[in-house]
């Protein structure tokens, strides 16, 4: 089943001194339920402003997304209670309990009120936070706070997800307990949309890669279709060469 | 000889602070643009104000002139400020004076001709309502067409009665302040100058103070700055030496701000009080105002960064530190009235010592032993907090920032030896 | 899945309060410190009061006696120290001691200080010729001075040396001129009586006042002026509290997308922290009225004697209709400057600023003639202040007071609108990437540049004005202010900036249809200037003072008429447009569509005329000639705008043609504004012709379209 799909999508800013900057530039691709679909680029390749787009933080400048069939500019609200966004730059509240969290964000996600202490019971037990679940988020520690994100993102049961370089500044145990988690939701029907510059968390994980470069989208495709089309065994050379194709 | 540690260090903070946009607005932008714009601003209020008081005409009704008193209603009349109401009787005036309608009720009335030769005498009673000022207003006006009345009155019948005037007047006095204008401008000056002093250099202080050991420490330069080739000594005092010319160079250039933009304009508005105001300051109060301030700044910076620098924002430092800051100018209460001079027990205070110091110089008073006082008082204090500071660093925990900006915790522990509570702490902030 | 709309608004709203409540560092400082800082500083400030005081009271005055008829003083002065023992006055104060002082060279003892008050008796003419001396040295008008003189009677003067800048000569001076005064007076009244005046002097002609207002009127009248900046000032500072945090803090420690990124609506979450600074500002403000309540009931503070409250509930109804929306407008505020700062600091910096346009406008209650039935219902703030003032006094005027809550609500709910689109995330990551331009410094650094320029030039000209404005003269003034500062400050801009001569100054040639146009303009637009001036001072009415000060400046009868031509239409007309419609215009050009920026030009023109009712006319002319400018591409046809408007507004008053109070007739209105309709439509036509608008100011990347 297509849960997200993007047709032309753009976004220009505008800089004094710089002009017209064409971040993302006429995207399109489609997710489907129950896969993991990746976009691989470098900094600045625009692919944090076409998620920010998907979760209806930033508007389009043209083309349209809908994520479950929703438009993200008509129903942002909509879009946003389909969606779990996890980001290195999204931050916890330090002086909320770990509990208090992900209650508020079930609520504020609008799951339905009566089945929120179960639906947090149930979250608590599966990513280990009963350890400390009534301390302090500021008085976790760096990986406690992870499963705590981690857990608020998917706390109002989203079917799509969206996971931005989600395992930046993680050491090796915590990311590959990340990619753990990420595989686990698959398994659970979710549509996972994934961004990352490390090639072999996209070789590992993502069912659909997407290379993304200068805004515009340069291929896409399962690993192996990537293979066939450019030669390329690994992925850090797939990418080199469509890179210098120029898509 | 390689370039000396302490200035390098001293050179990346302040050109680190140029560029931090509280930094400049506060010590910079504030005293260039705030003083003509404060200025700009009263005097267009003023006139403004001025404009619309003078608009405001004042509704009377009069009462019961007597024939023989006609001129002072023609007086009344005269006045364009006031316009003259008619109405039926006193009560239904003073009904419309409740009601807002009317503004003042003067009610004339011959008073009893119990004395020969005064048979016109009058009296005059005047109905307003204090708690309009429209209503005080009209009242001021009107007494004062009134009184210039009676006067002229009186002294007309006095001429009838062939009192000679000189008996009447007896003798006159006339008050004659023999001030200068440059004491009076004086007065001004040793009353207002000290305080601000204190106030702007407080203030300069305040953020660089915070930034440098809180705002490092949120911005995770504290570390950086921690591995340097530089000894622990010499980044306390290129930091401190920071903190104190910040302080020192917001305090001379809100003065100088002030002075060069206020004196021009408000000398003239004083003068129409009558009094002639010249502001000027002997010579040698101009070192002495030099040194106090860099003494402030010294001491200001000190106090502040120590309480500062246990706290990892920005934020707990600003808590922190303001109370410290209200705290230091409680002592200028004291120092208020032209009598108050600095005395052996004042030069023992530190703030109000050096305000006192910097109210005496602008007078003209150099008092040297009890100056001496006030220096070795206020640089001891200081010398106190560096040394505090040298002993704080020893300590990793504190280092480290583990302390959640308490300072009271941190005496505690360190009083009563909690050593493995602290190590604990260390242990999960390193996590 | 549906959850009702307020179950997230209560949601996001009950948890930034618990959030709040666990931050008690913040809560300490803010709101139980200054609870207990404020009793300890009155009572400080209270004592150190009393000391000050009593230094001065308890002092033994030493006095000293002079002149020619010193023994007439003599006398004098033992008669009034003996009134002071039986005054019931100083029951209230200590007695006072007077010290006769024998010393040689009385006067130069009261400059040291060591007598406080030196009396000198002198005869009628001696103290005439005396203050003749005086009043010749002083420069000013003194014609008044000396025919007063030649009034007085010919009696003895004394006269009462002191010092106004020492605390203890003034309390001497004083407590002997009462004494004086009523030795005087019983002298008078003996004279009376001797006379036969049998009858108490006070009575002749006595004038008393009466008071119609009660306590409670008076109460009243008294809060009703103080109560809303008291509130404001409370208000503001209590939803700082939470305001700080609520995005700005959120967006440093990046928990502001997370919260964007839920299905909550931008809206809701705006009006739950809007309702969290609400709450917390509220709680402040009666946390501290209370606290003022129990520091009167202690006698903390003192209060006069007839002060007695009473409000209907009617009028508490109203109050609280007035103030609610006022509490919407500051938490606004507030949160507006939250969202716009990027970071804890930077609220700060922007909080005096807010503090200031809220703050200020609630003062208008202290300016005399204020009444709500009038336009002042309809600025936002001070509408509600004056209509607090007259619900206290008791005066319901229900329509006014309806237009005094909307037009401060509107601007709440504006504040409310604007706060919501600075939610948008666009802000926070394009802010940061526009440094660009200061690495490559020249051309497109001037636009963010620009103000501060002209700000520092409007600094430089007040201060200058204040220093040497008079002496200089109208000619050098005029050179100095207008060549010197504001051209050679633009020349300067373009020499830094590296700025394209041409284009800086829009030195293009002008299309041939804009000359027609300017000659019928100028007039026209003057006519209709003359208008707003007049209309505008129907508001706000000019002092006499003021008027006569512009007459007299502007009055340089001794000068030829090349000069004034030169110096008031010419000078100005070329380098006054070189410096506004030409570097001011091109450095804000980027930034602005057309119309904003021929109003902001306008303005920053008019600022710069420093005196409020100069101001509006020619922010008015500045307008007028930025969009000539705008319109023809070329600076030329402004500056001969100029000159003429200034031509004609001064010459003919200067020759004597017309007289300064001239009024206009009135059908110079409607002919003005067709004739100033047919010049615009001109210049339209020549754009048009010309295909395209001519942009004052093209950066690179070219202006926004």
């Amino acid at each position: 089943m297509i849960t997200v799909q993007v047709e032309g999508l753009a976004k220009t800013f505008f800089d004094e001194a710089r002009g017209a900057i064409h971040a993302v530039d006429g995207v399109s691709f489609e997710c489907r339920a129950g896969t993991i679909f990746g976009l691989l680029g470098a900094n600045g390749a625009g692919k944090t402003t076409t998620l920010r787009m998907l979760a209806t933080i930033l508007r389009p400048t043209a083309g349209r997304a809908r994520v479950m069939g929703h438009d993200v500019v008509a129903e942002p609200e909509v879009v946003r209670r389909s969606l779990g966004f996890y980001s290195a730059s999204t931050a916890l509240y330090p002086r909320l309990t770990a509990r208090e969290t992900l209650e508020f964000f079930a609520r504020v996600n609008r799951y339905p009120r009566e089945r929120v202490g179960a639906r947090v019971d149930e979250l608590v037990e599966r990513f280990g936070i009963d350890r400390f679940e009534s301390v302090r988020v500021e008085k976790l520690s760096s990986g406690m706070k992870q499963k705590v994100s981690i857990a608020r993102t998917v706390v109002h049961d989203p079917p799509v997800l969206v996971f931005d370089e989600p395992t930046v500044g993680l050491d090796v145990i915590n990311a590959l307990e990340m990619q753990d988690v990420i595989r686990a939701l698959r398994a659970e029907g979710k549509t996972i949309i994934f961004s990352t510059h490390v090639m072999s968390e996209a070789e590992k994980l993502c069912d659909t890669i997407v290379i993304i470069h200068g805004g515009r989208l340069l291929a896409s495709g399962s690993l192996e279709e990537h293979r066939r089309a450019t030669g390329k065994h690994y992925l850090e050379d797939i990418f080199v060469q469509y890179v210098r194709e120029g898509g | 000889m390689a370039e000396s540690p302490v200035l390098i260090l001293l050179g990346r903070e302040l050109r680190s602070a140029v560029r931090e946009r509280s930094i400049v607005v506060n010590s910079i932008l504030i005293p260039v643009f705030l003083y003509p714009l404060l200025l700009w601003g009263l005097f267009t209020a003023l006139t403004v104000v001025d404009g619309l008081a003078e608009r405001a005409r004042s509704r009377v009704a009069v009462h019961g002139v007597p024939e023989a008193h006609q001129e002072l209603l023609d007086s009344l009349r005269a006045l364009p400020a006031i316009e003259l109401v008619e109405s039926t009787t006193v009560e239904d005036a003073e009904r419309q004076l409740r009601a807002g309608e009317l503004d003042l009720v003067a009610d004339l009335e011959a008073a009893g001709a119990s004395s020969p030769g005064l048979a016109e005498n009058f009296r005059v009673r005047l109905l307003y309502d204090r708690a309009l000022e429209r209503s005080r207003r009209a009242r001021a006006r009107a007494a004062g067409v009134i009184e210039r009345y009676r006067e002229r009155w009186l002294s007309r019948r006095v001429e009838e009665l062939a009192i000679p005037r000189a008996e009447v007047v007896g003798f006159r006095i006339d008050p004659h302040s023999v001030s200068t204008g440059r004491q009076l401008g004086t007065l001004v000056l040793s009353e207002v100058l000290p305080l601000f002093i204190v106030v702007m250099v407080a203030l300069g202080c305040f953020i660089p103070a915070i930034d440098t050991t809180a705002g490092e420490r949120e911005r995770s330069t504290w570390e950086t700055t921690l591995i340097l080739a530089a000894s622990r000594r010499d980044v306390v005092v290129a930091k401190y030496l920071y903190v104190t010319a910040l302080g020192f160079v917001a305090g001379a250039l809100n003065v100088i701000a002030m002075f060069v933009t206020m004196a021009p304009v408000v000398a003239p508005i004083v003068a129409q009080t009558g009094e002639d105001f010249a502001f000027s300051l002997p010579v040698l109060a101009f070192p002495v105002m030099v040194l106090g301030t860099f003494v402030l700044a010294l001491f200001f910076a000190a106090a502040m960064m120590i309480l500062a620098a246990f706290a990892r924002t920005f934020k707990e430092g600003q808590g922190m530190v303001t109370p410290v800051f209200w705290l230091a100018l409680v002592p200028l209460l004291f120092g208020q009235g032209s009598e108050s001079t600095l005395t052996p027990a004042t030069a023992a205070i530190p703030v109000a010592n050096v305000a006192m110091m910097l109210r005496d110089a602008v007078r003209g008073v150099y008092q040297w032993p009890l100056i001496a006082e006030t220096l070795a008082v206020t640089l001891g204090i200081v010398v106190l907090c560096l040394l505090v500071a040298r002993t704080m660093l020893r300590f990793e925990d504190f280092l480290i920032g583990a302390y959640d900006g308490s300072f009271w915790r941190f005496l505690r522990e360190r009083t009563f030896g909690r050593g493995a509570a602290s190590r604990r702490r260390v242990g999960r902030a390193l996590t | 899945m549906v959850d009702g709309g307020g179950g997230v608004l209560g949601t996001l709203y009950r948890y930034e309060l618990r959030m709040l409540l666990r931050d008690t560092r913040t809560i300490a400082i803010a709101v139980v410190a200054p609870l207990l800082l404020f009793p300890v500083l009155i009572l400080l400030a209270r004592e150190a009061e009393r000391r000050r005081e009593a230094v001065i009271e308890r002092a033994t005055y030493r006095y000293a006696l002079t002149g020619t008829e010193e023994d007439f003083a003599y006398y004098r002065v033992q008669e009034a120290l003996a009134i002071e023992t039986f005054d019931p006055d100083t029951a209230a104060r200590p007695p006072a001691t007077f010290l006769h002082d024998r010393s040689p060279n009385p006067d130069s003892l009261v400059r040291a200080g060591a007598i406080q008050v030196v009396v000198e008796g002198l005869a009628a003419d001696e103290y005439l010729r005396v203050r003749a001396r005086e009043l010749a040295e002083r420069p000013g008008e003194d014609s008044a001075a000396l025919a007063e003189l030649a009034e007085l009677p010919e009696v003895p003067v004394l006269r009462l040396h002191y010092r106004t800048d020492s605390d203890v000569s003034r309390a001497a001076f004083e407590r002997l001129q009462e004494r004086l005064e009523q030795v005087r007076r019983q002298q008078r009244d003996s004279v009376y009586r001797a006379y036969g005046l049998a009858i108490d002097l006070s009575e002749l002609g006595g004038l008393e006042a009466r008071n119609v207002a009660t306590g409670e009127r008076e109460t009243g009248a008294l809060l009703g002026v103080l109560l809303t900046p008291l509130l404001l000032f409370l208000m503001l500072s209590g939803g700082s509290i939470v305001a700080v945090d609520a995005i700005s803090g959120e967006k440093e420690r990046g928990t502001l997308e997370t919260l964007l990124t839920t299905a909550a609506r931008r809206s809701e979450i705006v009006a739950a922290k809007q309702l969290a600074v609400v709450t917390v500002g509220i709680v402040v403000t009666v946390v501290n009225l209370a606290n003022l309540f129990v520091y009167i009931v202690l006698d903390l503070i003192e209060l006069p004697q007839e002060l007695a409250v009473s409000i209907g509930p009617l009028s508490l109804l109203v109050l609280l209709a007035l103030y609610l929306p006022l509490t919407v407008l500051v938490s606004s505020g507030l949160l507006l400057i939250s969202g716009w700062a990027k970071s804890y600091k930077e609220y700060q910096l922007y909080f005096l600023p807010l503090f200031a346009v809220v703050f200020l406008p609630s003062l208008a209650v202290l300016l005399p003639g204020m009444e709500l039935g009038s336009a002042i219902a309809l600025v936002p703030v001070a509408g509600v202040a004056v209509a607090v003032r007259e619900v206290m006094l008791g005066e319901l005027d229900w329509p006014f007071l309806a237009l005094a809550a909307l037009s401060t609500g509107g601007a709440a709910w504006g504040a409310a609108r604007l706060t919501e689109r600075a939610l948008s995330t666009e802000r926070l990551i394009s802010g940061t990437e526009l440094d660009q331009a200061d690495l490559a410094g020249g051309p497109a650094l001037f636009p963010r540049r620009v103000l501060r320029w002209f700000g520092l030039l409007w600094v430089v000209l007040l201060v200058s004005s204040a220093w040497a404005g008079e002496s200089l003269g109208l000619v050098r003034q005029v050179l100095f202010n207008v060549v010197g500062l504001f051209f050679g400050g633009s020349l300067l801009m373009v020499r830094a900036y590296r700025l394209e001569l041409r284009a800086a100054f829009a030195l293009r040639p002008a299309p041939a249809a804009a000359w027609p146009a300017v000659l019928i303009g100028a007039p026209a637009a003057l006519v209709i200037g003359v208008g707003l001036a007049e209309a505008f001072q129907r508001f706000v009415p000019v002092p006499e003072e003021v008027l006569r000060s512009f007459g007299q400046f502007l009055g340089a009868g001794e000068l030829p008429l090349w000069q004034i031509v030169l110096i008031l239409a010419v000078i100005p007309g070329v380098f006054e447009e070189l410096a506004f419609r030409g570097v001011l215009m091109h450095g804000l050009a980027p930034r602005l569509r057309p119309v904003p920026l021929a109003l902001a030009v306008g303005a920053i023109f008019g600022i710069f005329h420093v005196s409020l009712w100069r101001i509006v006319p020619t922010a008015y002319l500045g307008v007028v000639l930025a969009a000539v400018v705008l319109l023809t591409g070329s600076i030329y046809p402004a500056m001969l705008w100029h000159a003429l408007n200034n031509l004609i507004a001064i010459v003919p008053v200067e020759l004597g043609w017309v007289s300064e109070d001239y009024d206009l007739p009135m059908w110079s209105y409607p002919a003005a504004s067709a004739g100033l309709a047919l010049s615009f439509t001109l210049l339209w036509w020549t754009r048009r012709a010309a295909g395209k608008m001519q942009h004052v100011g093209t950066g690179p990347g070219g202006g926004r379209p």
